[in-house]
């Protein structure tokens, strides 16, 4: 007899709803969907905006990419339109996709984060989530600054959940002085999920010209040399807070994905493995339900954190 | 600038792999269906399929297309063009693209196209399809001793190209730009495409009283789509990608005067 079981990979983060529990990640997806490569929505449950700024910035000066052993330095430095130029031309773009938009939003100052979300409050109904940027390594002022602090983190989301009513996610750096209590932080000042994390600060030689290769000396660290690193901290953020998680960081093959979820996020970002595959997340959502058709389950939610149980001794968490 | 048509990420099969002397190499790759043709300027993100180091697709544009083969023409210098100049026939690839924004429209044009050294990959297509289409006059540039075996390669595809290199060992003794301004008329659309510092100096082109000069710039590249922003640079009208907006942009939108970072 042919069994047929509906497999659900809907999932919720906070109070968000998504499709999938596939995320395309910040900083790698054209905001012009014309752009697009054919297929690369399928399997997609939402799709986070490039890091948006109160003003415009113009990025880094110098090269602004360096392939690495299984990864990629970039210092990008949040190159964007702005907040008004986002709103009249790119987030109208982004909403006829059809899938659910998040925000990544980045500052300098407080009263720049206050009024940059007094602007996307007008259009609130479009946004699906914000995810509020603490862990750009790549600028010099803002970015990672705000969130390697506990004070100035508090700080920083407290602006933020006063400034928005919708759905808050923060974007943690994985290089906090530690995962478990800066998630915790994030939980305490009103953050509704932890996307864990951003790039890993690097750098890189140029060594004929005997000199740091990128202009701003560090750069973020990204691809399937950090996803081992990426999994560890989610992990950590998942046995630390009540929140939902959001996995962020390596994920390059559909297992990554899988392992990222057993490990305790409630949803997976995808960002440097779609410059070269844009049809990850519809193979990730294949390898999802062909997970849950081997263990006769039903929904994806149900494999959300399934590994930590497995370290369990005598009700005490090893990990 | 050119039209440009959604990329798509397709697999591909290594056909035949030939080396053009020690420093480059020439490779057809057979998709696995039939795609639309890229335009002249346009290219691919080509990496060897499933394999995560090197990771990133390396950019090439095709010398010849059917839209199902593609001929590609590199030269060997880094990890991902060493790996690709190292597979054998059979080898499974990824290629992204058609990517960007290439040339514009050229048929019944009297072009002139310069080309630096690897810069007359985008050249080959127009320089052999347009014939009897339009007025196309090709000059190339190369160092000079070593680049025998790319310059006969480039003879046997571009009858009547005009040689000049460094060193005075294959063609005239100078550089494409000088060569391309004694032959620059009013009447002439310029295409350039070679080293940065050479397609800055084909600004000279403009006093011989050409009006549309176009060039194809280079940059690092991540995605080859416009997503990532690695390869903006500041033009006349705003940061631009040069993967997304370019590679194929007006010379004085680029170089027309300091635009900033």
């Amino acid at each position: 007899m042919v069994r047929t079981m509906e497999f659900s990979l809907r999932t919720k983060v906070g109070g968000v709803n998504l499709e999938t529990p596939i995320i395309i990640a910040s900083g790698v997806w054209p905001m012009d969907p014309d752009l697009w490569p054919e297929g690369s929505l399928e399997g997609v449950g939402a799709i986070c905006s490039k890091g948006l700024t109160l003003a415009p910035r113009l990025g880094n000066p110098g090269c602004r990419i360096m392939e690495t052993y299984s990864g990629v330095l970039n210092s990008i430095g949040l190159q964007n339109f702005g907040v008004k130029r986002f709103l009249a031309e790119e987030l109208p773009a982004l909403g006829d996709a059809g899938k659910p938009v998040i925000v990544n939003v980045a500052f300098e100052t407080l009263e720049d984060l206050a009024n940059a979300l007094a602007e996307l409050k007008t259009v609130a109904a479009s946004i699906t989530a914000l995810e509020l940027n603490v862990s750009c390594p790549n600028v010099s002022r803002g970015g990672m600054t705000w969130g390697i602090q506990s004070d100035t983190l508090s700080s920083a989301i407290t602006v933020a959940r006063e400034a928005w009513d919708g759905a808050l996610w923060v974007k943690l750096s994985p290089q906090v002085p530690s995962v478990a209590q800066f998630s915790r932080i994030c939980q305490a000042s009103g953050a509704e999920a932890v996307v864990m994390g951003n790039t890993w600060l690097g750098m890189a030689i140029d060594n004929e010209r005997e000199r740091p290769f990128f202009d701003n000396v560090f750069a973020g660290l990204s691809g399937p040399a950090v996803f081992p690193l990426a999994l560890r901290a989610v992990w950590e953020a998942a046995g630390a807070v009540d929140i939902p998680v959001i996995g962020c960081g390596g994920v390059s093959r559909p297992q990554d994905a899988l392992s990222m979820i057993l490990a305790g996020a409630v949803a997976v970002e995808v960002g440097t493995a779609l410059f070269v595959d844009s049809l990850l997340p519809a193979s990730i959502c294949r390898l999802l339900k062909q997970h849950l058709l081997r263990r006769e389950l039903s929904s994806v939610r149900q494999l959300v954190g399934k590994a930590r149980n497995k370290m369990k001794v005598n009700g005490v968490n090893h990990c | 600038m050119g039209k440009s048509i959604a990329p798509a990420d397709r697999k591909g099969v290594l056909l035949l792999s030939r080396p053009v002397g020690d420093k480059c190499r020439h490779i057809t790759i057979e998709l696995d269906e039939v795609t639309p043709p890229p335009a002249p300027g346009q290219f691919y993100m080509i990496r060897e399929w499933g394999v995560f180091d090197p990771l990133l697709g390396r950019p090439l544009a095709s010398v010849a297309s059917d839209g199902r083969r593609l001929e590609f023409l590199f030269q060997v210098i880094g990890r991902g063009t060493s790996r690709l100049a190292s597979l054998s026939s059979g080898a499974a690839l990824e290629l992204r693209g058609p990517c960007g924004k290439g040339f514009p429209e050229s048929s019944g044009k009297k072009l002139l196209l310069v080309a630096g050294t690897l810069g007359i990959v985008p050249f080959l297509g127009p320089a052999t399809t347009l014939r009897g289409m339009a007025d196309v006059t090709t000059v190339l540039g190369v160092p000079g001793k070593g680049w025998e075996p790319f310059v006969e390669w480039c003879k046997e595809r571009i009858p009547g190209i005009r040689l000049n290199s460094d060193d005075g060992l294959l063609g005239r003794r100078g550089d494409p730009v000088e060569d391309s301004l004694a032959l620059a008329e009013p009447e002439h659309e310029v295409w350039g495409c070679g080293p940065e510092a050479m397609l800055r100096e084909m600004g000279r082109v403009y006093e011989k009283g050409c009006k549309r000069v176009y060039i194809s710039m280079e940059r690092r590249m991540g995605c080859g789509v416009g997503g990532c922003l690695s390869c903006s640079i500041a033009t006349a009208s705003g940061m631009k990608r040069v993967c997304a907006d370019g590679p194929v942009f007006d010379w004085r939108d680029v170089f027309g005067e300091d635009h900033g970072i």
